[in-house]
C-alpha cells in the first residue's frame, strides 16, 4: 500500500477510537445515550472530517466549506465527538451531555458551531441536503452536501421524496451515507420494519449506489474519494455497520439504541476500546 | 450558534408604484411581488410544490430559470430543502397549497424553518374556505392557529391584492420564517390606502368610532367595514381595524381599542381557537379583560358549497359581524 494512504488509515483508525472513548464519555456525563447508533457511524465520521471534507476549523462558517447533515440526529455525541477532534469544538463540552442549558443535547442543535442544521427529527436532513446542493449549484460555491442517514430513519415517506428532488435536480454535489446497522430502537429492521432491498430502492430512484463495509477505513475513504460515482448523479454510500461496535456489549442490539451508562459500564467499554 | 451568510442589501423596490395589472385574487399579486423581488435581489429563490399556476409563479420561472426549482406534489421536502437553500445565503418562498403546506409539513416547518430560525418566506394560497367547493379535505381553518404557536414565526394574512403584494415585499426585510396567507380564486374588494405603506406588525385603522372597535384580517377587513357601515345606519359607530400581521400582534392597537370602546369583535376566516380571535383574547385577558364577541369557524369542519355562501351559514359575513357588535353589552 501507498506510504501515504497507510498513515492516513492509522491516523482515522486512532481518530476511530478516540471518537468512541469520547462518545463513552459523553454519555456517561448524561447518565445515558445513543451508544448503539453512535458507535456505527464512528469511521464513517472520521473518514469524513479527517479526509473528505474541505472544512476550515477556524472558520465553521466558510461559506465555501462541504457540509455535512448528521440526519439520523440520536448519533449526536459521535457527531461532537468528531467536532471535538477537529478542533471546531471544545473538549470540554462532552462533559456537558444532556445539562442544562448546555449546547449538546441528544440531537444536533446549531448552539453548537460546526452543527448545519437542528435534526434529529427523522426524515429531514436529506431534504436539507438537497436545498443545501442547489444552493452550491445556485450561487457557485462548489461544495459538496454529505447527509448521513439511519436505516430505521428510511422508513420515514420524506426521504424518498428528497431521493427523488435530487436525482430530478441532478445533484451530483450530494451524497447520502445509509448507516446500515440493521437494527432500530425496537429491533432488527427485518422483523419492525424492513427496508431491504436498500441498494435497489436507490438505484429505483436514479441515485448511483456502492456498498461497503462501513467500519473498514480503506474502503470507507476508497468511496469518499469515488463520489460523485457519476457526473450528474446523487450518490448513495451504503455502509454496512454494526451497531454498537467497538464494545462487544453493546454490540448488534437494540437494547443499546439509548441505554444508562454509569460510572461501572463507563469503565468497562473503556477497557474495550483501548488507549486513544 | 452557526451565523448565517450576510444578506445581500439590494437596491430598494419599485413598488410605490405598483397597481395591480392582472392579479386580482391575493395569491396572485404574491406571484407578481415575487417577479419584482427577483429583479431586485439575486438571492430571491422559489419553490414550486406542482403550484405553478395557483401562485402566479410562471412570469418568474421563465424570467429566472435557474433561481426557480419545482420539487412537485411534496410538501415536506419542499420545506426541508427551502431550509437548506436557507443556510447557504439564499431566500426561498415556498409556493404551496395552506392546507397542505402547514398540516401536512408542520414538523419541517416548526424545526427546519422556525427552531433552525431560518429565513424562508411561506406563500400559502387556498387558505380558509377559498377552496370552498372542494370541501374540508382542501379548506385551511387551523393554519394560523398552527403557525402561530411556532416562536420565531412570523405569520402575516393580507385583506386585498396591494397589501398581498407590499406584504410579499416587505418579507425581505425580516429574519426567520415568514408565513404569508393567501386566498383563492375569490377576487377580495380593495380595502383602504392604495398608497399606504405596509409595515410588518404594524395594523392599519380603516375607519375610526367609539362604539365599538372591529379587528379583522384578510377576506373579513372588508366584511368588517360593511358591517360598520350598517352599524352607522344604526347610530352605531365602529372602528374597524386591518390586523394584517397576526403574529406579532399589534398590541398597541388593540389595548387602544379596548380603551376607547365598549367591546372588541375580532374577525377571521379560521376556527375561533387559535387564530386572530385567540391572538387578541389571550392579550386582553391578561392585560385588559374587555367584552369580546369573535367570529369565524365555530369548532365543526365546514360544508361544502361556495366560499361566500359558506362564510354567510358561519356568521363570517358583515350581517354577522354587525350582529356581534350588536351583541355586546351597552350597545343596544
Amino acid at each position: 500500500m501507498d506510504p501515504a494512504r497507510k498513515a492516513l488509515l492509522e491516523s482515522l483508525e486512532g481518530k476511530a477510537r478516540q471518537l468512541r472513548r469520547h462518545v463513552w464519555r459523553a454519555l456517561r456525563a448524561g447518565g445515558s445515550g445513543h451508544a448503539g447508533g453512535s458507535s456505527s457511524a464512528a469511521e464513517l465520521l472520521v473518514a469524513l472530517y479527517f479526509h473528505r471534507l474541505r472544512l476550515r476549523p477556524q472558520e465553521p462558517d466558510w461559506p465555501g466549506r462541504d457540509r455535512f447533515v448528521l440526519s439520523k440526529g440520536h448519533a449526536n455525541a459521535a457527531l461532537v465527538a468528531t467536532l471535538v477532534l477537529a478542533g471546531v469544538v471544545e473538549e470540554s463540552v462532552l462533559d456537558r451531555f444532556y445539562g442544562f442549558e448546555s449546547p449538546f443535547g441528544m440531537h444536533p442543535d446549531m448552539k453548537l458551531p460546526g452543527i448545519e442544521m437542528c435534526t434529529g427529527a427523522l426524515g429531514h436532513g436529506l431534504s436539507i441536503g438537497v436545498g443545501m446542493a442547489l444552493g452550491s449549484r445556485l450561487q457557485a460555491l462548489h461544495f459538496h452536501t454529505f447527509v448521513m442517514v439511519g436505516d430505521g430513519e428510511l422508513h420515514e415517506g420524506s426521504n424518498w421524496e428528497a431521493a427523488m428532488s435530487a436525482a430530478h435536480h441532478r445533484l451530483g454535489n450530494l451524497t447520502v451515507l445509509v448507516d446500515y446497522n440493521r437494527i432500530c430502537q425496537s429491533g432488527p429492521l427485518a422483523e419492525v420494519m424492513d427496508v431491504a432491498p436498500l441498494a435497489e430502492k436507490w438505484r429505483a430512484f436514479g441515485w448511483q449506489v456502492v456498498e461497503i463495509d462501513g467500519h473498514d477505513l480503506a474502503a470507507v475513504a476508497d468511496a469518499l474519494d469515488a463520489v460523485p460515482l457519476r457526473p450528474g448523479c446523487p450518490s448513495a454510500i451504503i455502509a454496512h455497520t454494526t451497531k454498537g461496535k467497538g464494545v462487544s456489549f453493546a454490540e448488534n442490539t437494540h437494547l443499546w439504541h439509548s441505554n444508562n451508562v454509569d460510572e461501572a459500564v463507563y469503565n468497562r467499554a473503556l477497557v474495550e476500546l483501548g488507549v486513544p | 450558534m452557526t451565523t448565517p451568510p450576510p444578506m445581500n442589501t439590494p437596491a430598494p423596490l419599485r413598488s410605490a408604484t405598483w397597481r395591480s395589472r392582472s392579479a386580482n385574487q391575493t395569491r396572485l399579486a404574491f406571484g407578481q411581488a415575487l417577479l419584482e423581488l427577483g429583479q431586485e435581489d439575486p438571492s430571491t429563490v422559489v419553490i414550486s410544490a406542482d403550484t405553478q399556476d395557483l401562485l402566479g409563479i410562471r412570469s418568474f420561472a421563465h424570467d429566472f430559470p435557474e433561481r426557480f426549482v419545482e420539487l412537485g406534489i411534496a410538501e415536506q421536502n419542499a420545506i426541508g430543502v427551502a431550509a437548506g437553500m436557507a443556510t447557504t445565503g439564499l431566500h426561498p418562498f415556498v409556493c404551496a397549497y395552506a392546507p397542505f403546506i402547514t398540516a401536512r409539513s408542520m414538523e419541517q416547518v416548526r424545526n427546519d424553518l422556525a427552531y433552525a430560525r431560518q429565513r424562508v418566506v411561506i406563500g400559502a394560497a387556498a387558505s380558509g374556505i377559498s377552496l370552498g367547493v372542494a370541501g374540508g379535505t382542501h379548506h385551511a381553518l387551523e393554519d394560523l392557529a398552527l403557525m402561530r404557536s411556532l416562536p420565531n414565526m412570523t405569520v402575516i394574512v393580507p385583506a386585498d391584492v396591494t397589501e398581498a403584494y407590499r406584504a410579499t415585499l416587505a418579507t425581505r426585510d425580516l429574519d426567520g420564517p415568514v408565513y404569508l396567507r393567501l386566498g383563492g380564486r375569490v377576487e377580495e374588494p380593495p380595502v383602504g390606502d392604495l398608497e399606504a405603506p405596509f409595515q410588518v406588525g404594524r395594523s392599519v385603522q380603516l375607519r375610526s368610532g367609539g362604539d365599538v372597535s372591529i379587528i379583522a384580517c384578510g377576506a373579513l377587513v372588508s366584511l368588517g367595514l360593511q358591517a360598520a357601515a350598517l352599524l352607522h345606519g344604526e347610530g352605531i359607530e365602529a372602528r374597524v381595524i386591518n390586523m394584517h400581521t397576526i403574529k406579532p400582534l399589534d398590541r398597541d392597537a388593540v389595548l387602544r381599542a379596548a380603551g376607547e370602546t365598549r367591546g372588541i369583535v375580532t374577525a377571521e376566516e379560521h376556527h375561533l381557537c387559535g387564530g386572530l380571535g385567540g391572538a387578541v383574547a389571550e392579550l386582553l385577558a391578561l392585560e385588559r379583560p374587555t367584552y369580546m364577541r369573535m367570529i369565524g369557524m365555530p369548532d365543526v369542519f365546514a360544508v361544502i358549497g361556495p366560499t361566500t355562501a359558506v362564510r354567510e351559514k358561519y356568521g363570517m359575513s358583515a350581517a354577522g359581524i354587525a350582529r356581534a357588535c350588536r351583541s355586546l353589552p351597552g350597545l343596544r
